[in-house]
């Protein structure tokens, strides 16, 4: 181990030129050690209630109803729900007065449907964390003593978040190195990872997966489409979410959710971490925000 | 494989038949008049929005004038689908698409059936890899057509109370479930293997039956539509710009290729003109998409031949290829970027210098990683001779993309029908010979080292012109308009049809996904091989489920 944590593979002689050319250090150093962010502006919207028009034009570009903006004028309430959130930034293109913003933060995944949707009521105080109710974040992280056996099941997906699914088991996120693996049976499984508005013609084989998984187990879903149906909601031919059809344990948001997005999903279902957005509020900028501490 | 009975009863009539066509049906001198006719009479125009020639006929010409379009101007279909008109005209209107090949030229039929019973008859006996076409919109239209050996549902796996691409408000599927025979297989020691939906890798769903003799592969048919979102009748309705997004996610994994094609079809149907800077940055894109998918296969090859080192460099070449993206764009796979007239965002400026290294980098460490792959005999011996496509069978299907050129298909649209940044910096086409997993491999890793070549002439053109598109790029309309959209996807050709409504609404979007035409090349491919070589057989081809159900 070098001293950010992240493993070193070692050199064969002689091969130093070829090898170059693929880096010789790859992996991320999650969960210690620096962040790798993405060296581009962040794509998640936050919206400052004190700075609202209340013009609500954030809403009319949203391009799926994630953002709603009830009343006029500085009296608007603005309800943003991070689970239909595709990220796509055209509320905040939209915002003429500078209350909605774009901000590099994506340690979205959260336990409850309720913790993604922001409410912003005139007049209410600044909203206060609530105090995470973690008995089961103990109890998760006592059953699994920190592995975790997943059975990936795409419900329905673009195969989008399947890229970044799988980018986690290439050398840069090395995602055996934390305990945690795909497994190809949902009977060796601990974990569903599911994504994907769940289409009607997928709803029995997810059901069937589910059964099949022994107990105790939780279910994690993973993207826009896997928490409320994505860019597909409200199609007849898709159920709009993984928690109509069976219960989840931790929303992943994103469309779809990176690596560093996911890694931090499967950190909480391990309880390893503490959940960082509480009724649509999250901590930013980073002063208050400690990337990917341990417990 | 026995060919299905003469239909006496209606279980023997849902099955396919052999995929032997019988002798074609000669085409009555009256419907071969009709389309010369046609031709004579200047009622055949060309079409800009669609860069084709636009052939309107009477429905009883429909198959007439198809085939001949076919043989006689020699255009292969690319697509058919329906449109339903009922509450303008009283009809149910089919279009086909006939381009691809060489030449830059094709034709786009349409005609129109009655709302009420539409019927007509199939285009199958002569254009075989119709089957699946007129399968979904016999289901999403409600349309008869007469003689199609395979009548089993496609997309839908539920039974509807109503066609659910017809007028009307959206119909929930009733829950119960449509019949589906699968062809029976016979003899003492054949067995079968269910595989799926659910597949035990990070994949996509769908149902697969092997018959199986010992470990040789007999015959395997696939069902699909296990991704089925109704994403066609989603687009209805909505603005140009938002509709984009869906655009993205019809085969997500290509989300620039589908963005791309898309904003094509809008810009054409309205004429919103791009600026060089805008094009440029587009093929950027689209080439670094390229670039970090074909990583993608090389890596699944590698690995499904044991040789986990070599899959885990390509890996970290094509991790690499993401991040480029998600610097540049702020999204890994560049969602919500492109956008009719032009890019919804600028390109990081900061970000280009880092992607001309990239891209060298990665076309250096490419060529280290195919000799080792090439030096190992393990892996040759896996890949030669496996999953074998020939040329006949590649054009026997219409197959497309990177799968076609490794059969020996020379047919590429970023040459034959240039677009966009393609038309100053043509693509150097690799071809295959032999159409097996090697070959498939070699083109892929060939095309790899294209795109990052292309990315660098790209980044290089990148000049100072604006490239954001306008807030609201689609002027107000005064009449209805349509357009059609095309990319060589890392999948190969990638459609995208569009009509709008004289309020610039969309009122129709209809998407070819390359692997709509490629799936059936699995069943070819794997005949004769042995269970083991599939994944070889699945990983070469990468065919996408979500594109091919949307």
């Amino acid at each position: 181990m070098s001293p950010d944590g992240s493993t070193r593979p070692e050199k064969a002689a002689g091969s130093e030129r070829n090898d170059d050319a693929f880096g010789s250090v790859v992996t991320v150093a999650f969960p210690l050690g620096p962040r790798p962010a993405l060296r581009a502006p962040g794509r998640t919207p936050r919206h400052q209630p004190g700075q609202c028009d209340g013009v609500g034009a954030c809403a009319g570009a949203c391009p799926n109803g994630a953002l709603r903006v009830e009343g006029s004028g500085p009296g608007a309430t603005v309800t943003i729900d991070y689970g239909l959130c595709l990220f796509c930034g055209l509320c905040v293109d939209a915002c003429a007065s500078g209350a909605l913003e774009s901000v590099a933060f994506d340690e979205l995944a959260v336990r409850r449907r309720s913790d993604l949707i922001s409410i912003h009521r005139a007049g209410d105080a600044a909203p206060s964390p609530p105090v995470l109710r973690d008995e089961v974040a103990e109890r998760i992280g006592r059953l699994f003593a920190g592995s975790l056996a997943i059975r990936e099941v795409d419900a329905g997906s673009c195969n989008g978040c399947e890229v970044e699914v799988g980018a986690l088991t290439w050398p840069r996120y090395d995602l055996e190195r934390l305990g945690i693996r795909f497994v190809a049976s949902p009977r060796h499984a601990d974990a569903l990872l599911v994504t994907g508005p769940v289409t009607r013609n997928m709803r029995l084989a997810l059901l069937k997966t589910h059964r099949a998984m022994p107990g105790p187990s939780i279910v994690l879903a993973v993207g826009a489409c896997g928490i409320a149906g994505g860019p597909f909601v409200r199609s007849p031919q898709v159920e709009n979410g993984v928690d109509q059809v069976v219960p989840v344990e931790v929303y992943v948001p994103g469309c779809p959710p990176s690596p560093m997005a996911l890694l931090y999903g499967l950190w909480l279902a391990l309880g390893k971490v503490d959940q960082r957005l509480h009724d649509g509020e999250f901590p930013f900028p980073a002063g208050e925000h400690r990337s990917n501490s341990g417990p | 494989m026995t060919p299905a009975p003469e239909g006496e009863d209606e279980a023997s009539e849902a099955l396919p038949a052999a995929p032997r066509p019988p002798p074609p049906p000669p085409l009555t001198s009256a419907e071969e008049e009709v389309v010369l006719r046609a031709f004579a009479d200047g009622t055949v125009a060309w079409d800009d929005t669609e860069g084709l020639w636009s052939l309107e006929v009477p429905a009883e010409a429909w198959l007439g004038a198809c085939l001949l379009v076919q043989d006689r101007l020699l255009h292969p279909l690319a697509s058919l689908f329906g449109e339903d008109r009922s509450s303008s005209s009283g009809s149910i209107r089919l279009h086909a698409l006939f381009l691809g090949g060489r030449t830059s030229s094709g034709v786009h039929v349409r005609a129109d059936l009655l709302a009420i019973g539409p019927v007509t008859r199939s285009l199958w006996e002569r254009i075989p890899w119709v089957v699946p076409f007129e399968r979904e919109t016999a289901e999403m239209f409600g349309i008869e057509f007469l003689e199609l050996p395979d009548r089993r549902p496609l997309l839908l796996h539920e039974l509807h109370p109503r066609p659910p691409m017809t007028r009307g408000p959206a119909s929930a599927p009733t829950g119960e479930r449509a019949p589906y025979p699968f062809r029976p297989v016979e003899g003492g020691s054949v067995y079968e293997i269910p595989v799926g939906p659910v597949h035990a890798g990070i994949i996509e769903p769908g149902h697969f039956r092997f018959q199986v003799l010992g470990e040789r592969i007999l015959n395997l048919e696939l069902r699909l539509g296990y991704t089925h979102k109704g994403t066609e009748r989603l687009f209805e309705g909505r603005a140009p710009g938002p509709a984009t997004l869906l655009a993205e996610s019809v085969s997500g994994d290509m989300s620039v290729a589908g963005a791309v094609a898309f904003s094509h079809a809008i810009e054409r149907a309205l004429d919103i003109p791009i600026s060089p800077g805008a094009e440029a940055s587009r093929g950027l894109l689209l080439e670094l998409e390229r670039v970090a998918f074909l990583l993608g296969d090389v890596a699944g090859i590698a690995l499904d031949t044991g040789y986990a080192a070599g899959a885990a460099q390509a890996n970290v070449l094509r991790e690499r290829a993401y991040e480029a993206l998600g610097n540049l764009t702020g999204s890994r796979l560049a969602r919500a970027v492109v956008s009719p007239g032009g890019l919804r965002r600028p390109l990081r400026t900061e970000a280009l210098p880092g992607i001309g290294a990239t891209v060298a980098r990665t076309s250096e460490a490419l060529t280290v990683l195919h000799e080792r792959l090439l030096d190992n005999s393990a892996v040759e011996d896996r890949l030669l001779g496996t999953g074998v496509i020939s040329r006949a069978m590649a054009e026997a299907l219409n197959l497309v993309g990177p799968v076609a050129r490794a059969s020996g298909v020379d047919r590429d649209l970023r040459r034959d029908r240039p677009y966009g940044a393609y038309r100053d910096h043509p693509v150097r086409t690799t071809l295959g010979e032999k159409g097996d997993v090697a070959a498939r491999l070699q083109v892929k890793v060939e095309e790899v080292r294209e795109g990052c070549r292309l990315a660098g002439v790209f980044l290089e053109g990148l000049g100072a012109e604006p490239t954001v598109a306008p807030r609201e790029p689609v002027p107000r309309l005064r009449e209805a308009a349509h357009g059609l959209g095309w990319v060589e996807s890392p999948r190969g050709e990638f459609l995208v049809w569009v009509a709008l409504d004289a309020q610039g609404t969309l009122s129709r979007v209809h998407v070819r996904d390359p692997s709509f035409l490629n799936w059936p090349a699995i069943e070819r491919a794997v005949q004769g091989n042995i269970v083991p070589d599939f994944p070889l057989c699945n990983k070469s081809l990468n065919l996408s489920y979500s594109g091919y159900d949307r």
